[in-house]
């Protein structure tokens, strides 16, 4: 019994230390995963009409880059769905 | 009595929560884990990591759990604690977790898509742009809305100003700590909680005193500064102690009213119609849906649930618990602030010479309070009193009444430049029909300085000149009306795609819409002409905001019921 | 190893004045690679040999050798061409993988090619030579070959800079989430794990020892002329784009005079002085019977690092 409570309380105490360190990562989270669309959004420059690097850099990295790409893909898709995105990233309440 | 109507609560909560609560899940929205949901479909281990079910249910709560659920509820004591307390519940279980649940389902559903885009995708394209109309006005009004609650306070209890600026001091080492340093997290957390304890003590040491317009000056300033700056340098940190300071005061909070065994000195009910908004007779019905959003029901948590929530949920079963739950816990946060005013508010008043009885209730509550201690301070102080009436009366009353109140201020604060920065970006959408024929004022519209300004200057400015009693209800019919929208939208999710009982949701959205609805125009024709006589500015800002909305209401529903059979494209 | 660069208005006579100086270098015991890198391919008509990318002896001395740009060209777009062919198989299956062939048209493609085959020498043969001689396209494309290491390196300088940011902020994740960091994928923070900014460090290593052979005491840029007013125009043209570009200007040719351009070679040699007054201009007198063994002038050409 006494285990039991014993164990109910280091879980909650683990469950509010894990709740906290996403808490404390969540900004610096979805902060990388826009620059790491920057950096793709970069090197597709003339993709989207903005001044570009020389192709070869591309293409140097193209195999390299499958997260990149992906988060590329995800962000183009939902870039225009983004004020409820916000509201929850900046937790406005 | 506090014991008994809070583990009541606790009671009420967990039985409906496994009743209606599980209905909704296996008749309405069939959850199923063997649908695959956002996160787990774009599962990368980097950023697409979906979040174990408390860890989530941690998150979303501390992101729709802020000032407003104190607030409310504080005003709605004008009714009496019962009336109060039945919105809360009720209006919670039936209303607004549902709300919250569905905008969450739903948008697993759509990919981790908003509720914004549902609404266009199943309603009209112009359903969407309304969002944004809304969620600036929303802005707006609770810059208003939580500048005027900061500034009475500030005035009030000037050890709160003093012990934040020292939080934010805290908060500026523990950002560099965690994302300069990178100490180790737990030893940074210390330093963090230990830096926020002294900030609380030096607070009571060295009160700040200002008078109310300058605090509105510097909250313009650290408004436009504090969303100018860098994420991790103040916003991030801050928000990371503000968590630890809401779980705690919950915590204590919880404690206390268990058990503090004290009788409710506030009445049972008052009066249909007491002194409330605007010193007119507010009529319970419809106005209550106004006076209390966050406790038992808010728009804006359609947005966070569908907004991040959604992208973050590791199977469908959890949802229930997050969106359902989540919402509960935030209006059992409002049930111990009716707790805490119901069993302590009268005295208080009372011992600051107000002329306020049991009898005198619905005429004298909203003045007295507003003069003696004004909307959070009547928390803050009845919170303290109810710590105190416990074995945790080991805490000296200051310091627990610095801590309520820093709780408060923390999310006050914190909302105010999140919003600017949110503003900006709606109001860059807003004006994005300007671009082709008026490029120049575009530009200068939605250069990033005018378009901070701009919101928190309206805001601040309402909340230097405005009636407290009117911002607060103006901050709700936006909220509200976001929420009816988001509710209809969800009815209709169920109805068109998953081909279950909408009634669920249509019933209370309609009804909703209708008591949202009359409570605008209730609030434009009642309670606004008193207002634009006494004070024209606030008055007629608030009018053309409201008027807005109400046409917006209308073009809204009109929209829906025309849309509501069509054939799924 | 020391390099020479002739450069020019077409037909002013680069490939002469290289294939001389290569020639002459060579007579005094130099070991010599005399390369081409005009796709008019005027060296081994001097030379009288079939050049190619595999360098060829001449004589005991001199080895000759001839880049050809639009094979260059070719060769990496076929590179590419198969990546993308690799990355998206399938395509093969509908026989539509031959649409990636408008990767020729790619703007850039030629003086990307042409630089990538320049590094390659200058890497791979800087101990086998004392010299290198080089004869350069027209004007236009040889500074657009000259600029793009510079360019390449800022533009590498700045996604170097987004990728670090991008590292840090994982480290900070990482730092944080600390045990409950997920399963699975590992999130790459360590500069040592993360090939793309191994790939960056190269790519820059790579250009950063070209520009600095490019800029470095051991180059001359060289600039050919005639005693006309065309070539005055191109010449001033290519100085300022030069020097606008960090590369050192050793020497300038006034090339194919004969007694009639006395008065109008004076008047070239002083409005080009006027601008870049530490020019050391040398003529070379008109030759008639350049037909035979057109590296044989009988001047000798002499640049002031030699």
């Amino acid at each position: 019994m006494s285990l039991q409570i014993f164990k109910t309380i280091k879980d909650f105490i683990s469950g509010m230390d894990y709740v906290h360190r996403e808490k404390a990562a969540s900004i610096t989270l979805w902060e990388e995963k826009e620059l790491e669309n920057i950096f793709t959004i970069l090197l597709m420059g003339s993709f989207s009409g903005i001044p570009a690097p020389p192709a070869f850099i591309a293409a140097e990295l193209f195999p390299l880059l499958t997260s990149e790409l992906k988060i590329f893909n995800e962000r183009a898709e939902n870039s225009f769905d983004t004020l409820a995105e916000m509201t929850g990233i900046l937790s406005i309440d | 009595m506090t014991t008994i109507i809070v583990v009541l609560g606790i009671v009420v909560y967990i039985v409906l929560f496994k009743t209606y609560g599980k209905r909704l899940e296996q008749n309405v929205v069939k959850a199923d884990n063997n649908n695959q949901t956002p996160s787990a479909r774009m599962y990368d281990g980097v950023d697409y990591v979906p979040a174990k079910a408390p860890v989530l249910f941690g998150h979303h709560f501390a992101s729709i759990a802020g000032a407003a659920p104190i607030i409310g509820p504080v005003l709605a004591m004008a009714w009496g604690w019962v009336p109060a307390l039945l919105w809360v519940w009720f209006g919670n279980i039936f209303i607004g977790a549902v709300h919250d649940y569905l905008a969450l389902m739903a948008s697993v559903r759509y990919d981790g898509k908003s509720v914004q885009f549902v609404a266009s995708d199943l309603i009209t394209k112009r359903t969407g742009t309304l969002f944004y109309w809304l969620v600036f006005f929303l802005l707006i009004l609770v810059i208003a809305a939580f500048g005027a609650v900061l500034g009475g306070m500030f005035v009030r209890t000037p050890e709160i100003p003093s012990a934040y600026l020292m939080k934010i001091i805290a908060a500026l080492i523990l950002g560099v700590l965690i994302y300069r340093v990178k100490m180790n997290f737990t030893l940074a957390t210390i330093i963090g909680i230990l830096m926020l304890a002294l900030a609380i003590w030096g607070g009571s040491v060295l009160p700040i005193k200002l008078s109310k317009n300058a605090w509105y000056i510097i909250m313009f300033f650290y408004i436009i500064i504090a969303s100018a700056i860098p994420v991790n340098v103040l916003l991030q940190p801050r928000d990371y102690l503000n968590s630890w300071l809401l779980y705690f005061g919950l915590f204590i909070g919880a404690l206390a009213a268990i058990f503090s065994f004290h009788g409710f000195s506030a009445p049972a009910f008052t009066s249909f119609s007491p002194i409330l908004s605007g010193g007119k007779p507010t009529p319970y019905f419809p106005a209550i849906v106004l006076i209390i959003a966050c406790g038992s029901l808010s728009g804006f948590h359609s947005l966070v649930a569908s907004g991040t929530t959604s992208k973050q949920l590791e199977k469908e079963s959890d949802g229930l618990t997050i969106g359902y739950g989540a919402m509960l816990t935030e209006g059992f946060l409002s049930t111990l602030v009716i707790v805490s005013v119901a069993g302590f508010g009268l005295q208080l008043m009372v011992s600051k010479g107000m002329n306020i009885t049991t009898a005198n209730w619905a005429t004298n509550y909203t003045g007295s309070m507003m003069k003696s201690l004004p909307k959070a301070a009547m928390f803050t102080a009845s919170y303290a009193q109810m710590v105190a009436a416990t074995w945790l009366n080991f805490i000296p009353t200051k310091i627990v009444q610095i801590i309520a109140g820093m709780w408060v201020a923390s999310f006050a604060m914190t909302t105010l430049d999140t919003t600017n920065r949110l503003g900006r970006y709606t109001f860059a959408e807003i004006m994005l029909p300007m671009k082709e024929k008026h490029e120049s004022a575009y530009n200068f519209f939605t250069n990033r300085w005018i378009a901070s300004i701009v919101p928190a200057f309206i805001g601040i400015y309402l909340a230097w000149s405005g009636n407290f009693t009117i911002l607060w209800p103006s901050f709700g019919t936006a909220n509200q009306l976001i929420a009816s929208i988001a509710l209809l939208t969800g009815a209709s999710w169920i109805a068109k795609r998953q081909g279950s009982k909408s009634r669920f949701a249509l019933i209370p959205a309609y009804l909703l819409w209708i008591t949202v609805t009359a409570a605008i125009i209730w609030f434009t024709a009642v309670v606004l002409p008193g207002t634009i006589k006494a004070n024209p500015v606030t008055g007629i800002t608030v009018l053309i905001i409201e008027i807005v909305m109400l046409i917006m209401s209308f073009v809204f529903i009109i929209d829906f019921i025309k849309h509501k059979d069509d054939a799924l494209a | 190893m020391k390099t020479v660069f002739f450069t020019g208005k077409g037909g002013v006579g680069k490939s002469t004045l290289s294939a001389t100086l290569a020639w002459q270098l060579a007579e005094k015991g130099f070991r010599v690679l005399a390369v081409s890198i005009d796709p008019a391919h005027n060296l081994g008509d001097i030379y009288g040999k079939k050049l190619s990318f595999k360098k060829k002896k001449f004589s005991e001395h001199l080895y000759l050798q001839e880049i050809n740009l639009e094979k260059a060209a070719d060769e990496y777009v076929k590179a590419n061409m198969n990546l993308m062919r690799e990355i998206y198989g399938y395509l093969q299956s509908f026989n539509m993988d031959k649409y990636f062939s408008i990767l020729k048209y790619s703007p850039g493609i030629e003086e990307y090619a042409a630089l990538t085959a320049l590094e390659k020498i200058l890497t791979s043969e800087r101990e086998n030579f004392d010299y290198i001689v080089f004869d350069t396209p027209p004007t236009g494309l040889t500074l657009h070959i000259f600029a793009l290491p510079g360019i390449t390196l800022s533009w590498l300088e700045r996604l170097i800079k987004i990728r670090q940011e991008i590292l840090k902020k994982r480290y900070t994740i990482h730092n944080i989430r600390g045990k409950y960091e997920a399963k699975g994928v590992p999130l790459v923070y360590d500069e040592k794990d993360d090939n793309v900014i191994k790939k960056l460090y190269e790519l820059q290593e790579r250009y950063s020892l070209v520009l600095s052979l490019l800029q470095g005491k051991n180059n001359a840029v060289s600039v050919v002329f005639n005693p006309d007013y065309l070539s005055l125009k191109e010449s001033q043209r290519l100085l300022t784009g030069l020097s606008d570009l960090g590369l050192p200007v050793q020497g300038a040719f006034n090339n194919k005079m004969t007694e009639k351009s006395g008065e109008i070679a004076e008047m070239v040699e002083e409005t080009l002085k006027k601008d870049h007054s530490s020019l050391t201009i040398q003529r070379v007198p008109y030759r008639a019977d350049s037909m035979q063994e057109g590296y044989k002038l009988p001047c000798d050409i002499t640049l002031p690092f030699l």
